[in-house]
């Protein structure tokens, strides 16, 4: 291939030729894809039925027999929820039986290479000696620190969210087990509060999720948005991975 | 010595020996035993049951004695719904201390107190409404020049059971709230060693008071409690799934402000910051003064008013979301959340306009090839 024009760009951690030798490599296995989508479905369907709940914002006329909005909304709302915990519980199991990049060990930046990759990541986006960032087949530092965030933000929406559930049906299941967190944050409004305020972090972590998984679609050319569908993603042969 | 039952017990006198001779006929009785079954939840089959066991009491003695607090709970009682409970447990029970009741006053109350405590220890029901001002030795409040923590200690000590009665001897209401000057807590914080029943409220519903007693007379214990020792019978349920009008709920139909078009029609009060769906009371069911109204049934949300803690954490009354201390007024989360939300979409735009620019610079650096280059 040679004198072909391969562009050595650096935000780029390198733009592969146009053709050349590639492999493809198998990341992300069938159950955490389908998690993944589910999940964006249940979030996508919380984020706006919560934020009805928190704060009506369409209101019906007539008699109040020949409307159920709120009921419908509080149903969607619920059963997203479910669809989310489901989610959460065969993500809980591939934490042991998945791959190396889906294992509870790919959660955590723990070694001290990974840290200083981790500031190498922010320097990357930062535009700061973008060249000397780690290249990594699964995630890399800082994906695992936000991820691994968010998961633990999911966790404690769950459950506020099945404490609030509950209090329909006190002496239940539910209520049982859940009657602990009213009073570890002093009261059942309380409860509310973080329920509603961490509703935005799922909305600060979308939009800089999406743009950062194109931007590296983009820039890579490796395929990234599309292992999320299929699985893997396409590299060059001669290109070396931290994680691999 | 005056007591406030109006007339004192003759010894070895039952329960229904006592109201056959003031008068109360059987059907009355077991009519009220009746209604006292449902509001146990027990159904109206127990009330033989409960007359049965009614009848043979002997002078049950109550001592009810009132701490830091503001007497609304004692009015509270007074006000009781069907005139059969309320004013028949008055009857039930020798009332040997009240001291908003009794006629005696000073020491004469003091006495009457002791004297009531001596002749039936370990065996009286003590009633108690009030927090115990714990800070600076409990100097907060006294009686009889003793402080509050010390009239309670030795009331209950001789007492077979404990009915805290009320928001402030449940945690200490309004005076427990955030700063708690006085270091006021409840009943319960300060006597360990027994099992005190929580009828709570500002102030509780009277019914549910005297169906407490009743339970423990008729039964000799008192009634089963959820886990921050409140009557199930009676705070087993939230307000929220008691509602009438929840409906309006449900249908997505809720009053805005408090002059609107949808408060005339009785919408649901959500929006303006009810505390129905946090709060666990009977209310909608028994209702306030002889079943007259209750908050929402007369316009106004639920101040959460049966839930520890509920001046600091149910408040503002008026919103839906507590407050958050030291963030100031008007940066409520939504706004913090939204700026935020806005800010990494601004970011993210940003970012990508940076990268571009980055990326058509870079470019520019690389060498430009001829355009038969790659052909050999």
């Amino acid at each position: 291939m040679s004198g072909t024009r391969e562009a050595k760009l650096s935000l780029a951690h390198k733009v592969p030729p146009p053709t050349g030798a590639y492999r493809w490599v198998y990341l992300w296995e069938w159950p955490i894809r389908i998690m993944h989508w589910l999940a964006v479905a249940g979030i996508l369907t919380l984020v706006v039925t919560g934020l009805y709940i928190g704060r009506p914002y369409f209101m019906t006329g007539g008699e109040a027999s020949s409307h159920f909005l709120m009921g419908r909304v509080r149903f969607a709302h619920f059963t997203a929820a479910a669809v989310l915990v489901m989610t959460g519980i065969v993500r809980g199991y591939w934490l042991f039986m998945g791959n190396r990049y889906e294992r509870l060990r790919a959660l955590f930046p723990l070694r001290r290479r990974d840290w200083v990759n981790l500031v190498r990541m922010v320097k990357f986006y930062l535009m700061i000696r973008p060249e000397r960032a780690p290249h990594y087949l699964g995630h890399n530092p800082l994906q695992q620190l936000s991820y691994t965030a968010l998961y633990a933000i999911t966790g404690v929406m769950v459950l506020s969210g099945f404490a609030l559930y509950g209090q329909s049906d006190p002496g239940g299941f539910i209520y049982s087990a859940t009657n602990w967190i009213g009073p570890l944050l002093g009261g059942m409004p309380n409860v509310r509060f973080v329920h509603h305020a961490l509703t935005w972090a799922f909305l600060i972590f979308v939009p800089i999720h999406v743009y950062l998984a194109i931007r590296a679609d983009h820039l890579e050319r490796t395929g990234v948005i599309s292992s999320i569908v299929s699985g893997g993603r396409f590299v060059p042969v001669d290109h070396h991975f931290v994680d691999e | 010595m005056s007591l406030p039952s109006l007339e004192a017990w003759a010894a070895e006198e039952t329960l229904g020996q006592r109201l056959q001779s003031k008068g109360v006929s059987r059907r009355e009785f077991l009519e009220f035993c009746g209604k006292l079954g449902i509001v146990l939840g027990l159904g109206s089959a127990a009330g033989p049951r409960l007359a049965q066991a009614l009848q043979a009491l002997k002078r049950p003695s109550v001592i009810w004695i009132q701490l830091q607090e503001c007497t609304g709970c004692v009015e509270s009682v007074l006000r009781s719904a069907e005139p059969t409970i309320g004013n028949l447990l008055l009857e039930m029970v020798s009332l040997d201390y009240s001291h908003t009741l009794m006629a005696a006053a000073g020491h004469h109350a003091e006495a009457a107190l002791q004297q009531a405590m001596k002749a039936n220890q370990g065996k009286y029901i003590l009633v108690v409404t009030g927090s115990v001002p714990l800070a600076d030795g409990g100097i907060y409040t006294t009686i009889g020049g003793r402080t509050a923590k010390a009239v309670l200690e030795e009331a209950a000590e001789g007492a077979a059971a404990i009915v805290a009665v009320g928001a402030c001897a449940h945690w200490g209401s309004v005076q427990a709230a955030r700063p708690n000057p006085t270091g006021a807590v409840g009943v319960a914080e300060v006597i360990k060693d027994k099992p005190v029943i929580n009828v709570t409220g500002c102030p509780p519903i009277g019914d549910v008071v005297t169906a407490t007693l009743a339970h423990f007379l008729t039964f000799g214990a008192l009634p089963a409690t959820d886990s921050d020792g409140r009557p199930l019978f009676a705070y087993g349920k939230r307000i929220h799934d008691q509602c009438p009008r929840r409906a309006h709920f449900d249908a997505g139909q809720y009053v805005e402000v408090f002059d609107d078009e949808n408060a005339r029609k009785g919408w649901c009060l959500y929006h303006v910051g009810c505390k129905g769906p946090a709060t666990f009371s009977p209310c909608p069911i028994f209702q306030w003064n002889g079943g007259t109204s209750w908050p929402i049934g007369a316009g106004h949300p639920c101040i959460g008013c049966t839930e520890r803690n509920f001046w600091d954490t149910m408040t503002p009354f008026y919103d839906r979301l507590p407050d958050v201390g030291g963030f100031g007024v008007e940066r409520t989360v939504d706004i913090l959340g939204a700026a935020l939300a806005i800010g990494a979409a601004a970011g993210v735009t940003a970012h990508a306009v940076a990268t571009g620019i980055h990326q058509v610079r870079e470019r520019r650096k690389l060498p430009v090839l001829p355009p038969d280059a790659g052909k050999e």
